[in-house]
């Protein structure tokens, strides 16, 4: 973990679970539910991802994007803020606060390509507007630490940098964007976690190796638990269950 | 001046005050915060036309002042929206550390200096500690407050480093003020570029003019082994594979005495730990910091009784007075500061906001070309002796226009 994430505005910011999960009372009227809510940020978390693979940006750019959706909507209400336009617009905003700009005009032109739906359709000038209401409800607050760096030192650290255990972390980190984690964990948190994950997956022994790191088990078992749930009730989310969400806003 | 006029009131909040200057990305004016009844600077952004929303350059700045928080780095006090436009709103400044080396009748004590320094240094280690290159060093991004207190300024090239392997533009700083490295084309560099221009911001203050001033990358390189002799590769050992390394004849390396008549030894011993040549044997800003000659007397000048230029209308003033200019006595050295045949300079500062490099070249356009008046506050009128002080380059529209795509594209 840099040393700065101790300073950073990031580390300020870190929300209970609790008030990551309420649901904005606006929302709440249109019989939004907090299962609902998850499922909605699920869906634009991975329509982040799409599109960010289509005009082809580091998965840094994703994991920012997705983080400042995520930190939006617990601010702001989905009525308020569609998330068909929030999703593209906080993939804008992050590609430049990560110092790889992609046009808004590519956005646009890749949105219509993955979306035939009108509901998705939104032109260069509704994301330029987003664009300064995001940075608003983001109170101007753009640097996000991300896992990645933190895993590739530990996975060195703990002499499982081999090809398979790498693919497989990484892996299990982009998925945590998934859900809420990086609103409410440190990243290096989140990073041993996947590595815990991954290491009792393929059956590894790293028991002496986190013993020595002197971080709180307790804390790196919680979180796997919960990614583990998440892969769990995966199975389920549907495009029916996310169309319906989506509907009643 | 602008009448205090509550119609003028912007986000409900502040004052619009008399416009201060135009920057990079838009007009900066100044503004009473009706909240605290403190002065501030706001510099409007211009999004309107553009199609890429808010600009590149602001939103850096943003994102790394709003994890800057030191007593010697501008405060970034606000952001907000208005009529589509985003504005920032920053402290008020009073001058900046050019204004106060190029005032002839300033004296700068060694003291004075070393509070001069001591600030700088303290604001860039705060910038290294959490991993942020400012990137354009140089004593127009330093500004001066009210109480003297010094503040690092314009971080719209600045960036975070770390990410191991990262490949950065070399297209950084004012030329002046570029490390040798870059000179030399390398795209992984790190905090060093900053130390480097800061030893070229205090080799500026004891000499009273800028101390490496090329016309040319390869003229900066030739003034700078010219002053500290060509490296060998015992000094520098990585120098020969850098991107744009050419030989250069060699050239011994005169005394440093020489060069800094009145330094002390103990400046001297800092100044060639800032200007080593091999970026990883250069001295940290930490180190430059912990160096005797911040501890060993004279002790560093209490910033508010640090020697400023005048206030502006006084200033305004005293141009109009025939007295002042050929009057002023200065050191021998000092007239070299002067020097016919250069495009002119207007306004080392506008004094208030950071001037900054679009901004400068188009204040001197305007007043070369169109004659437009704009005051600028100046210690001393040049036009009087139909002399001009150097043109400090700075970024050039060609950099800048190559750094943009540099950003826009290689850091995918």
């Amino acid at each position: 973990m840099a040393a700065n994430f101790w300073t950073s505005s990031h580390y300020k910011h870190l929300l209970d679970q609790e008030d990551v999960d309420m649901v904005n009372p606006l929302d709440k009227e249109k019989g939004v539910t907090l299962e609902d809510f998850k499922l909605i940020k699920m869906h634009m978390s991975n329509y982040i991802l799409k599109l960010a693979q289509q005009v082809k940006v580091r998965q840094r750019v994703v994991a920012t994007a997705v983080t400042y959706m995520r930190r939006v909507y617990t601010r702001k209400s989905m009525t308020d803020y569609d998330p068909r336009l929030v999703a593209p617009t906080c993939l804008y905003l992050a590609s430049k606060a990560e110092e790889s700009t992609v046009q808004a005009r590519l956005l646009v032109f890749y949105i219509k390509k993955l979306y035939a739906d009108d509901k998705y359709r939104y032109e260069i000038k509704d994301i330029l507007e987003m664009e300064m209401k995001i940075l608003e409800a983001l109170d101007y607050y753009l640097v996000v630490f991300h896992p990645y760096r933190s895993l590739s030192g530990f996975l060195q650290d703990a002499g499982l940098n081999d090809l398979s255990m790498t693919q497989l972390t990484w892996g299990l980190v982009n998925d945590t964007y998934k859900m809420d984690l990086i609103l409410v964990h440190p990243p290096h948190l989140i990073a041993l976690a996947c590595i815990y994950i991954a290491s009792v997956l393929r059956e590894k022994d790293t028991t002496v190796w986190y013993e020595e790191l002197r971080v709180d088990m307790n804390v790196i078992k919680n979180i796997s638990m919960e990614i583990l749930d998440f892969y769990e009730s995966n199975r389920m989310f549907t495009d029916e269950r996310i169309n319906a969400a989506l509907h009643k806003l | 001046m602008t009448e205090l006029d509550p119609s003028k009131k912007v986000a409900d909040r502040y004052l619009k005050r008399e416009v201060l200057g135009e920057g990079t990305y838009g007009v900066v004016y100044k503004a009473i915060d009706t909240q605290t009844g403190q002065t501030v600077a706001i510099k409007k952004i211009r999004i309107g036309k553009q199609k890429e929303g808010v600009n590149f350059t602001a939103l850096r700045e943003i994102k790394l002042l709003k994890e800057l928080n030191d007593p010697n780095i501008i405060e970034l006090i606000d952001c907000f929206p208005h009529k589509g436009n985003l504005h920032l709103v920053f402290e008020f400044m009073e001058t900046d550390l050019e204004a106060v080396i190029r005032d002839r009748n300033i004296f700068l004590s060694p003291g004075d200096i070393k509070s001069y320094l001591q600030m700088t240094f303290k604001g860039l280690a705060h910038c290294h500690k959490k991993w942020i290159l400012h990137r354009d060093m140089k004593p127009n991004n330093l500004l001066i407050g009210p109480n003297g207190q010094l503040k690092l300024a314009d971080f719209g090239l600045a960036r975070i480093f770390g990410s191991p392997d990262r490949r950065f533009t070399h297209q950084v700083f004012a030329r002046w003020y570029r490390a040798p490295e870059l000179l030399f084309g390398t795209k992984q560099y790190g905090p060093g570029v900053d130390v480097w221009a800061a030893a070229c911001i205090f080799a500026e203050l004891l000499l009273r003019r800028p101390f490496l001033q090329g016309s040319s990358d390869m003229d900066q390189l030739g003034k700078i082994f010219a002053a500290f002799g060509t490296p060998s590769p015992s000094q520098w050992s990585d120098m020969v594979y850098l991107p744009d390394y050419v030989e250069y004849q060699y050239v011994p390396a005169p005394p440093l005495r020489s060069l800094f008549p009145m330094a002390s030894e103990d400046a001297l011993d800092l100044l060639s730990k800032m200007f080593t040549y091999d970026p990883k044997e250069r001295i940290s800003v930490q180190q430059a910091l912990e160096h005797r000659y911040f501890t060993c007397p004279p002790p560093p000048t209490d910033p508010d009784k640090l020697p400023r230029p005048a206030p502006k209308k006084e200033i305004k003033e005293s141009d109009l007075n025939p007295r002042e200019g050929p009057t002023v006595l200065s050191p021998p050295r000092k007239t070299r500061r002067v020097m016919p045949g250069r495009d002119g300079l207007e306004g080392s500062s506008l004094q208030g906001d950071k001037v900054d490099d679009t901004h400068s070249n188009l204040k001197q356009a305007a007043g070369d070309n169109i004659g437009k008046s704009d005051p600028a506050p100046m210690s001393l009128d040049f036009s009087i002796f139909g002399l001009k002080p150097p043109n400090r380059p700075t970024i050039n529209s060609a950099d800048r226009s190559h750094l943009k795509r540099k950003l826009d594209l290689e850091f995918q």
